[in-house]
């Protein structure tokens, strides 16, 4: 070699460097890749964020109105947009109940005739309303707004029987509900979604970026040409893990500057600094479980397929879609060594609620413990199949 | 002559008839008005270097692919739309290129061949017949339950075939059938095609990147690209490039190559053999124009040999000032040391071997190569040459044995070895979405070299690639031969002691192939480095100072090339080469009497022990038989014909397929 000898430790870095500035180059050369990461950190955020809502909205309506009395017309009337929709009247049972089988109608309202005859007369009287709960969550909300509208019906209803004036109410003892909404006051979905999509899409793009860029290799032989080189298996790994770090990072500050605050106006409460180093950790630990796809695949296809098979369970098992006290006792273990668990953890701990290291430091620990395990892991096994 | 005959037919009742066919890819032309016509039961050639346009006419011929510009006409049904080409798809079996990339490699050798049977609505009586018969045939029938993917490359490329024979069609079109395909597979291959052909009376139009299978077609178009260069018979081809062939051996070998390339374009040197081709000039001419280029420098028989197509191939691009003029190479003199050729090992292995599973895929491979040798490994595709090189390169590890590369222990210093080779594997393995300057840096960067030295190698490499001006072009739009030398710069880089090349050569055109050789000389002669590589191309094993023939995960035979042709010669008799009128009646009736009796194209390579003896034979059967012989003459056998002699040899041995 004529080349003088650099300090080892000076070359080591050298090569990684040299490897990564080829990484983020190649990746700049990739018209589709970057479409596709400019997609998924605004549009696709942006959709969802504004798109989803756990709030019923234009819930289809149908009455079956067999007294025709104020009254009847009085509580149908508090059926209102935006939570329902009122399509209008229909006069059959049999009618309502082909409207909900053939999912045209979400719920069936029925008052019996003689509604206001009855509630003059002192008597109690029950309405019926049918409600399609094939989606549950939708169904509940529907069903909960619902009897919240005829609670509301009868206790102005007593309260006109009774001729109570305000003052006489406040002097009946009642419990009063109050709420007061901690983190997110006004209950946007927006700040939720938006979020929780943010964290998705870094989620699954740290699995594939790598993922692509090493099974890439792969596919064109190059990845031999690497192994003959005096590069450690390390050495040829890490740099894709890196460079694609730096793209997402760099996504995620799209998303948060550009879609996060000024569209959505999410306050960011604590520490962007924090957010960004903890997703730099996060996308550092889940890229090793990208490099394990790697070598379990021949071609940017199974590298796919695989994604997918990976992501869904990380995200079933990150309590973003239902909450960790809700899962069974099993699944609640198994969140332990889901990453996405922590990064949610971590995530709307900063951006939410404000909190730093000192609350959220053993979240960041079990981060940064499951993160080695798992790139290591990955390290191994393309060392193992290549060796 | 039956030649006469098949033109003639070709005029009265074209199977193809294509005129002036062109196809463009967006703003790039990839063929641009190729005329040419297939007579019924004619054998038609497309000869060319990738990138000619031999894929997008045969495609199109297909009715697979739609082009921009002329008629072609397929059993007189012009072929203009998908419906047009719908009304002749069932009499034309295509097989596209690639080993085996029309099969499934999950299904056994029988349901691919029934998948394809079924596509085609072959009537159940029918398959089992044909199935039975082509299976027989190429002998496959052993291997009916065996799935495809676990096939050699040479089963693969059979049951390609049979697969596209299944609906006995009329015309059968071949995409590069012989790509990567060992000589001896390549030989069975184009016998069983051949006899296949014949006995049916289809029409078969095949292209090839093999210059030396020329002689295997009746006519044959020359590509080059996208150009028509020549169409005709082989020898009408030949008889329209004038010129001879001069062979002679030296023993300064550099000097004389570089003295006589000032004077002539076409010039190698296969070890110690000279070989120039003068054009336009009679034999005596030609000796006397070399004598002359020489310079009373060198004095030594010159002899005079036939050309063959690949001379008239070069001299007809050089004629038509298609070759660039930076062809000719400059190599930028580097202050490296002179070889010794009495230098000890560089590469050294010591009773190799390599188990996958239960199988053994190197057993027991020792050999030595000295400072500055040219190493030739050969061998049937499997036969283990590239786990060879895996294995000294430190890809793969050893299951047993030893071994020294650039004077490092292959077990206790692997990163030491990294440091001092180099290699380049047969996909030229670039980053095609890096410009040809970037992956240069690259490289530069993962060996090491400080900003002075990487500006100097930078510099070197571009001048030794000629790649000028394709500095900031992307490695996937460098045109092959320009990729393969830059592929080869990168793996030169940090100047390794060692070059490992495994199958460096496949695909690229006879002048980059040339090119390519003079650089490995002048690395190996002038800089010492020392060259291990693998080839198909029996041609550029000649070229080699020493060659190893591994067969089954055995090295069988270890010498120089000379040595082993002599030792042919020794073992099996002298090689004689018959022209007959009926080449496959005249190859039946000589089977069963000499050793190694082989087609090429419409001559006829044998072994006989004593010479006169087997004239007087071989005239005698022709006589009885009423074969008319149009020339007999002795041959000094090529490589290729030691490769197929030893590995049919050690495949009868085995009683394997």
């Amino acid at each position: 070699m004529t080349s003088p000898r650099s300090l080892p430790m000076g070359l080591w870095w050298r090569r990684l460097w040299v490897m990564t500035a080829k990484e983020l180059l190649q990746l700049s050369r990739d018209p589709v890749l970057l479409i596709i990461i400019a997609w998924f950190f605004t549009a696709d955020i942006y959709i969802i964020g504004s798109g989803v809502s756990m709030e019923l909205r234009n819930a289809t309506l149908r009455v079956i109105d067999a007294d025709h009395s104020a009254a009847s017309r009085e509580l149908i009337h508090r059926f209102r947009p935006p939570h329902f929709r009122l399509q209008g009247e229909i006069f059959a049972h049999q009618e309502g109940t082909r409207l909900l089988d053939a999912g045209e109608s979400m719920l069936v309202l029925e008052i019996p005739a003689h509604f206001e005859r009855d509630l003059q007369a002192g008597r109690s009287v029950d309405v019926q309303l049918q409600v399609d709960t094939s989606n549950t969550v939708l169904g509940t909300l529907a069903t909960g707004y619902a009897s919240r509208i005829v609670a509301g019906f009868s206790e102005d209803r007593v309260r006109r029987e009774l001729g109570l004036t305000d003052q006489q109410l406040a002097a009946v003892p009642r419990i009063e509900e109050r709420q007061r909404v901690w983190y997110n006051p006004n209950q946007t979905d927006p700040w939720f979604m938006a979020i929780s999509e943010l964290m998705t899409v870094v989620t699954m793009l740290s699995l594939m970026l790598p993922a692509a860029a090493t099974v890439r290799e792969k596919e064109r032989g190059t990845i031999e040409q690497l192994m003959v080189s005096p590069l450690s298996p390390f050495q040829i790994l890490f740099p894709k893990v890196i460079a694609m770090t730096l793209a997402i990072l760099g996504g995620t500050a799209v998303a948060v500057f550009l879609i996060l605050i000024p569209v959505f106006q999410i306050p960011i409460k604590g520490s962007l600094g924090l957010f960004f180093a903890i997703t730099a950790v996060y996308v550092l630990a889940t890229s090793g479980l990208g490099l394990f796809i790697a070598t379990l695949s021949r071609n940017l296809g199974q590298v796919s397929m695989l994604v997918i098979v990976v992501l869904l369970p990380m995200l079933l098992l990150s309590g973003s879609w239902t909450p960790p006290e809700a899962m069974p006792e099993p699944l609640r273990a198994a969140m332990v060594i889901s990453p996405l668990y922590y990064y949610i953890e971590l995530g709307y701990g900063i951006l939410l609620k404000g909190a730093g290291l000192d609350v959220l430091w053993d979240s960041l620990l079990g981060l940064a413990v499951l993160g080695s395990v798992i790139f290591s892991f990955g390290v191994w096994r393309f060392r193992r199949q290549l060796g | 002559m039956g030649e006469a005959a098949l033109v003639n037919e070709a005029l009265a009742e074209p199977v193809l008839r294509v005129r002036g066919f062109c196809k463009r890819y967006r703003r790039r032309s990839a063929v641009e008005g190729v005329d040419l016509t297939c007579a019924r039961g004619e054998i038609y050639g497309l000869i060319g270097p990738d990138g000619a346009g031999k894929s997008s006419l045969m495609k199109a011929l297909a009715g697979v692919l739609a082009f921009e510009a002329g008629r072609i006409e397929v059993f007189g049904v012009n072929i203009d739309s998908e419906r047009a080409a719908e009304k002749v798809k069932d009499r034309i079996g295509f097989m596209p290129q690639g080993l085996g990339l029309n099969l499934y490699p999950e299904l056994t050798v029988e349901e691919n061949v029934d998948f394809f049977a079924q596509l085609r609505q072959v009537p159940a009586p029918a398959l089992a017949e044909r199935k039975q018969r082509l299976l027989k045939i190429t002998r496959l029938a052993a291997f009916r339950a065996r799935p495809m993917k676990q096939l050699s490359g040479g089963m693969k490329q059979k049951l390609g075939l049979v697969c596209t024979l299944i609906h006995e069609p009329a015309l059968l079109i071949l995409d590069e059938p012989t790509t990567g395909v060992d000589p001896v597979s390549r030989r069975d291959f184009w016998a069983i095609l051949t006899g296949l052909l014949r006995e049916r009376g289809i029409t078969a139009l095949i292209s090839t990147a093999y210059l030396d299978e020329a002689s295997r077609f009746h006519r044959l178009s020359l590509l080059y690209q996208g150009r028509l260069l020549d169409q005709g018979t082989p020898e009408q081809i030949l008889a329209r490039t004038p010129g001879s062939l001069i062979e002679f051996e030296a023993m300064d070998a550099g000097r004389i190559l570089s003295r006589l390339r000032e004077t002539f374009a076409q010039v190698e040197g296969y070890g110690a053999r000279m070989r120039v081709f003068v054009p336009g000039c009679e034999p005596a001419q030609a000796k006397i124009a070399v004598t002359r280029a020489l310079d009373g420098q060198f004095k030594a028989p010159l002899r005079s040999a036939e050309p063959e197509l690949e001379d008239a191939f070069i001299a007809l691009l050089n004629e038509r000032g298609l070759v660039a003029d930076d062809t000719r190479l400059r190599l930028p003199t580097d202050p490296g040391p002179v070889s010794d050729h009495q230098g000890q090992a560089v590469i050294e292995a010591r009773g190799l071997c390599r188990d996958f599973g239960d199988f053994r895929a190197v057993d027991q491979v020792s050999f030595r190569v000295r400072r500055g040798g040219i190493f030739g490994l050969l061998g049937a595709n499997g036969a283990g040459k590239t786990t060879v090189i895996k294995l000294l390169t430190g890809i793969l590890h050893p299951s047993d044995g030893s071994g020294r590369v650039a004077d490092a222990d292959m077990r206790g210093a692997g990163q030491t070895i990294k440091a001092r080779i180099g290699y380049m594997s047969q996909a030229f393995s670039l980053y095609q979405d890096l410009s040809a300057l970037e992956n240069i840096r690259l490289y530069a960067g993962i060996y090491g070299l400080d900003r002075k030295t990487t500006a100097e190698r930078t510099a070197w490499v571009i001048a030794m690639a000629g790649l000028g001006g394709f500095e900031n072009t992307l490695a996937g739009q460098l045109p092959l031969g320009v990729r393969q030398r830059l592929a080869l710069g990168c793996a030169l880089v940090h100047r390794p002691r060692v070059l490992f090349l495994d199958e460096p050569t496949s695909g690229v055109d006879p002048i980059g192939r040339r090119r390519f050789w003079e650089i490995l000389f002048h690395l190996s002669r002038r800089d010492g480095v020392t060259i291990l590589l693998t080839t198909h191309y029996m041609s550029e094993a000649e070229h080699c100072d020493q060659l190893a023939l591994m067969h089954a995960g055995r090295i069988v035979a270890d010498a120089s090339p000379q040595a082993m042709i002599l030792a042919l010669q020794a073992e099996a008799g002298q090689l004689l080469e018959l022209e007959v009128e009926r080449p496959l009646e005249a190859l039946a009736l000589l089977e069963h009497r000499f050793e190694g009796v082989g087609l090429f194209g419409r001559r006829i390579h044998l072994f006989a022990s004593s010479p006169d003896a087997a004239e007087a034979t071989i005239r005698t059967l022709m006589q009885g038989a009423g074969i008319r012989l149009t020339a007999l003459r002795a041959r000094t056998p090529a490589m290729e014909d030691v490769f197929v002699y030893r590995v049919l040899a050690l495949e009868r041995g085995q009683g394997a397929p």
